[in-house]
C-alpha cells in the first residue's frame, strides 16, 4: 500500500500526468490485494483470464475489470473482516436497491488528505464562521448514506453557526420542506455570518425557483458560497443548464458564478472531484477516467461521449478499483481551459435510461425496477 | 385531470363528482341504452382524424421507437369494418340479440337476453401506449357505462383520445368517466370499484393483487396479466430466413412485450446442439441489432450495462447455470441454459436457449401455464400440426411463425379470450 500512500499524501491534487507511473503500481498492488483476499473478485479475474501481474502500462489499467455500481447493489463485497472496516456507507438508493461499501482506515485517512488538499485547492476552507443551509438530508441515527455523512463533513469546512436542512425526518420517514428551508434562508440573510448552501442540484435549484417566483431579492454576505454535490437524482429531467443556474443564484441570492462551485463522486467511487473556476472536473491525481463505447464497452479517444469508468486505488476493504457508472460522460483536454491546470477534464452529460420503459412481459416490470441503474 | 360528461375537470373536485356519479349513472342505467352503431360510427370518425394527424404530436412523444407504425396501427384498428369484424367476432350472434330458448322434451321456452355487464372500472397499466383508451373502447362496445382508471405513465395520449370521441359523439358523454387519481389513492379506487359490476385490471402481479384485495367480495373480476412467450425450433422450412425474421422480433419489440420472445427452445436433449445453436445465431442477432440499433444513447447505453453486469455478475458468482455458456455480442448476448424453464430474459437483445424434447413439452411447460402466451414455432411442415397441439395443450394460447409472434392478427383472442364476451352477461325471462 506504499504506492497508494504516497499518491495521496503527496504532490499537488492535479498533478495527474505526472503520477501516471505511481498510480499504475498503486492500481496494481490494489488488484493483487483484492485477488488474494477476495474471492468474488478472484472469480472475475478468473474468469476474464487476467492476473494483476500483466497490468503493465497506464493504458492497461483500463483492462482492469470495470464493476457496475449495480454489483453492489446485489452482492455484499468485502475484501476485509468487518472489524477493520472502519466506515459502511450505503450509496442513496434514488430507485431501489442500495450499495454497501467498507472504507477501511488507511482509505479513510487518504481520502480526509485528499479533500483537505483540494478544499484548500478550492479555497474552501476558512476560519470565518458561517451559517449552512443543506438541501440534503438532516442526519439521522438510521441514515448510512455517504451524501448525508458528506453534506454532514462538509459543514466543517468553515466553523458553522446554524445548520438548517431541506429534508428533515419526520415521523420515522424524510420529508421535504423547501418552503421552510426558504424562510430560513431568508431569516439567515439577516446574520452578521456568511451562508453556505450546499446539497443535492435539484433541491437548490427547486427552491431558488420558488423564491424567483415570489419575487425574493437578497444580497447574501461576501465569502457565501453555493456548493453543490450529489447529482440531480430523480430530477435529471428538470436538469438545468449552467448558466441558467448561476443567474438564477446571482438575482436571487446576490451570489457569484465564481462562489458556486459543484462536486460530484459517488459511494462506490468516493474521490472528490470539485469543479475548478472555470466549472471544470479536472482529474486529480488520485483517480483517472476511462470513457467507453455505448455498445462495446472498448475505452474511447478524447471528445467522444461514452459510459464513464472510474478508476482509483483509494480503498482495499471494498473491490471497487474500477467501477462504471450510470452517467453519460465526455473527456476533453486539459488545456482547453483557461484554469491552468493540464489534467483532462470530465463532462457529465447525461444518464443511461430505460425508466418510461414501457412492459407487459410477466416479472419485466420488477426486473426493471429493481435492476434500475 | 378527471372527464365527466364529456368535460374536463380539475382533479381537487374529485370527490364531488364521485358523490354525484352514482346518481347519474343510476340515471343513464335506466333510461339510455348505448347502440353499437353510435360507438362504431364514432370510432370510425376517430380513427379518419387519428389518420389526419390530429393527435401526431402526442404520439410523437411517444417512447415507442415506432411511432409511426404504432400510429398506422391504431387508425386501421378503429376502422368500421375492423370494428364490426370484431364485433362478430368476439360476440357472434348469441350475444348480440335475443333469442328465445326451444328445448328438448317439451319444456318450457325462456328468453336469452344478452345485456352489458353495467358499470366497469378499467384499472390501465402504463405498460402499452394507449392502452387505457382500447380497454375503455371494448366496455363502450358492449354497452357498457366506463370508469377509467389511467395510469401514472400515460403521457396524456389515451386523455386526449377519449376526450376526441366524446366531442364526435356526445352521446358517449353519459358512458364515459376517466380519472388519473394515483394508484396509492386506495380510498378513491375502492369508491370507484363499488359503483362498478366487473373491474377490468391491466397489470403485473402485484397490481392484480392490489385489486383482489381491494375489490368488494362478488365484483366480478376481469384480469389481464403479464405473460411470458418463447420460440420452439424443431427443425427449418427456410432457415436463413426464418433465423432473421426471429432475431428482427427479438430486437425490434426490445423483448418487453407479452408476446416478445424471452426463450429459444430446441427439440432436443443435448447442450452440444444448444452450444451450436448460439453459436451460429450469435451473429444473425447482431446483425439485426445494429440494423435497429436505438439512435439515443441513453438507451443503447442502458442496455449495455445491463448485460456487462449479468456477465460480470455471472462471473463473481460463478453461475453454475450459465458458466462459460453466455454469448456475448455486441448489442446482443445468449445465454446457453441447461434447464428446460420458460423464462424471462434480461430483455434488449438478451436471449436464454434452452433444450426441450417434444415429447416433454406439456410437462415441460405445465407449470407455467398460468403466464404463458405466445410460441412462435419454426420447425418442418410435417410437424407443424402435432408441435402446435402440444404447445396448446400444455398451455400456450397462441401459435404463430416465429417473426410474427407479436403482430396483430384482426379477431384474434387476448390471452385465450374474447374480452367483450366478459363484458357482458346472459340474463333470462320468461
Amino acid at each position: 500500500m506504499a504506492d497508494r500512500s504516497i499518491l495521496f499524501l503527496k504532490g499537488h491534487p492535479f498533478e495527474t500526468s505526472e503520477t501516471d507511473d505511481l498510480f499504475l503500481s498503486a492500481m496494481k498492488e490494489n488488484c493483487l490485494y483484492q485477488y488474494n483476499h477476495c474471492e468474488a473478485y478472484k472469480n472475475i479475474l478468473d474468469g476474464l483470464n487476467l492476473h494483476p501481474d500483466s497490468i503493465k502500462d497506464i493504458n492497461h489499467i483500463a483492462d482492469i475489470p470495470f464493476l457496475p455500481t449495480l454489483i453492489f447493489k446485489h452482492n455484499r463485497i468485502f475484501s476485509m473482516s468487518r472489524k477493520r472496516m472502519l466506515i459502511r456507507a450505503t450509496s442513496s438508493g434514488t430507485r431501489g436497491k442500495r450499495s454497501e461499501i467498507g472504507f477501511e482506515l488507511s482509505g479513510l485517512l487518504c481520502g480526509l488528505v485528499m479533500v483537505m488538499k483540494i478544499a484548500s485547492w478550492r479555497r474552501i476552507l476558512s476560519i470565518c464562521p458561517c451559517n449552512y443551509v443543506i438541501f440534503g438530508y438532516k442526519p439521522h441515527r438510521g441514515n448510512r448514506t455517504a451524501v448525508t455523512k458528506t453534506a454532514f463533513g462538509s459543514t466543517f469546512f468553515a466553523p458553522a453557526v446554524r445548520r438548517k436542512y431541506a429534508i428533515l425526518f419526520k415521523n420515522g420517514e424524510y420529508e421535504t420542506d423547501l418552503e421552510n428551508i426558504i424562510e430560513q434562508i431568508v431569516g439567515l440573510s439577516r446574520s452578521v455570518f456568511p451562508m453556505r448552501l450546499m446539497g443535492f442540484p435539484a433541491y437548490t435549484y427547486f427552491a431558488l425557483r420558488m423564491m424567483d417566483d415570489k419575487g425574493i431579492r437578497i444580497k447574501l454576505k461576501k465569502g457565501s458560497k453555493i456548493m453543490l454535490g450529489g447529482g440531480w437524482k430523480q430530477h435529471y429531467s428538470e436538469k438545468v443548464d449552467k448558466q441558467t443556474f448561476y443567474q438564477l443564484a446571482e438575482r436571487v441570492l446576490g451570489i457569484q458564478d465564481k462562489d458556486i462551485i459543484e462536486f460530484f463522486g459517488a459511494v462506490e467511487h468516493p474521490i472528490l472531484y470539485c469543479d475548478c473556476k472555470h466549472h471544470h472536473f479536472h482529474i486529480p491525481r488520485y483517480g483517472r477516467v476511462v470513457i467507453r463505447d455505448v455498445d462495446t464497452l472498448k475505452p474511447l479517444p478524447m471528445g467522444q461521449v461514452g459510459l464513464l469508468n472510474l478508476l482509483t486505488p483509494m480503498v482495499y476493504a471494498t473491490p471497487m478499483l474500477s467501477v462504471m457508472t450510470d452517467d453519460l460522460a465526455v473527456l476533453r483536454d486539459g488545456e482547453t481551459c483557461a484554469c491552468g491546470l493540464k489534467s483532462p477534464y470530465v463532462e457529465i452529460v447525461g444518464r443511461v435510461g430505460l425508466h418510461d420503459i414501457k412492459t407487459c412481459a410477466a416479472g419485466a416490470a420488477e426486473l426493471i425496477k429493481e435492476d434500475a441503474l | 385531470m378527471i372527464i365527466e360528461k364529456g368535460q374536463r375537470v380539475d382533479i381537487s373536485q374529485l370527490n364531488d363528482i364521485i358523490i354525484r356519479m352514482e346518481q347519474d349513472i343510476c340515471d343513464t342505467l335506466a333510461h339510455r341504452t348505448l347502440s353499437v352503431e353510435t360507438v362504431v360510427s364514432a370510432l370510425d370518425q376517430l380513427s379518419q382524424k387519428i389518420a389526419f394527424g390530429a393527435y401526431d404530436q402526442k404520439i410523437s412523444e411517444l417512447s415507442s421507437a415506432h411511432a409511426e407504425e404504432y400510429k398506422e396501427q391504431v387508425v386501421r384498428m378503429m376502422r368500421r369494418e375492423n370494428i364490426e369484424y370484431k364485433i362478430k367476432m368476439e360476440l357472434g350472434d348469441d350475444l348480440r340479440h335475443a333469442v328465445m330458448t326451444n328445448p328438448p322434451l317439451g319444456q318450457s321456452a325462456i328468453q336469452v337476453r344478452p345485456m352489458p355487464l353495467g358499470v366497469i372500472l378499467h384499472i390501465a397499466a402504463g405498460n402499452m401506449d394507449g392502452l387505457p383508451a382500447f380497454s375503455l373502447v371494448e366496455g363502450l362496445l358492449s354497452g357498457n357505462v366506463n370508469i377509467l382508471k389511467l395510469p401514472q405513465a400515460d403521457n396524456g395520449l389515451s386523455l386526449e383520445i377519449i376526450a376526441g370521441l366524446v366531442e364526435i359523439e356526445p352521446q358517449l358523454s353519459n358512458y364515459i368517466y376517466v380519472f388519473d387519481t394515483p394508484s396509492s389513492d386506495v380510498a378513491t379506487i375502492k369508491k370507484l370499484s363499488e359503483m362498478a359490476d366487473g373491474i377490468v385490471i391491466w397489470g403485473g402481479e402485484a397490481a392484480v393483487g392490489a385489486v383482489r384485495r381491494m375489490a368488494p367480495p362478488g365484483a366480478k373480476i376481469i384480469e389481464w396479466g403479464h405473460k411470458l412467450s418463447f420460440a420452439y425450433i424443431s427443425g427449418y422450412e427456410d432457415e436463413d430466413r426464418e433465423l432473421r425474421l426471429l432475431a428482427d422480433h427479438i430486437i425490434k419489440t426490445d423483448q418487453v412485450l407479452c408476446s416478445s420472445c424471452q426463450t429459444i427452445f430446441l427439440d432436443t436433449e443435448e447442450m452440444d446442439e444448444v452450444y451450436r445453436f448460439c453459436e451460429k445465431f450469435l451473429p444473425i442477432l447482431e446483425g439485426s441489432s445494429q440494423m435497429h440499433a436505438s439512435k439515443s444513447l441513453g438507451i443503447r447505453a442502458d442496455k449495455t450495462l445491463r448485460r456487462h453486469f449479468e456477465n460480470m455478475n455471472r462471473l463473481l458468482t460463478r453461475n453454475k447455470n450459465c458458466s462459460g455458456d453466455c454469448y456475448q455480442g455486441i448489442g446482443c448476448s445468449l445465454s446457453a441454459q441447461t434447464d428446460s424453464a420458460p423464462e424471462l430474459s434480461n430483455m434488449f437483445g438478451h436471449v436464454r436457449v434452452k433444450r426441450l424434447p417434444s415429447q416433454h413439452i406439456v410437462s415441460g411447460l405445465r407449470p407455467y401455464k398460468t403466464v404463458l402466451q405466445t410460441a412462435g414455432l419454426i420447425c418442418l411442415p410435417e410437424k407443424r400440426d402435432a408441435l402446435t397441439d402440444l404447445l396448446l395443450r400444455s398451455g400456450v394460447v397462441r401459435v404463430t411463425r416465429a417473426g410474427t409472434m407479436s403482430a396483430l392478427f384482426s379477431g384474434e383472442a387476448h390471452d385465450g379470450d374474447y374480452p367483450m364476451r366478459r363484458y357482458v352477461r346472459i340474463t333470462n325471462v320468461e
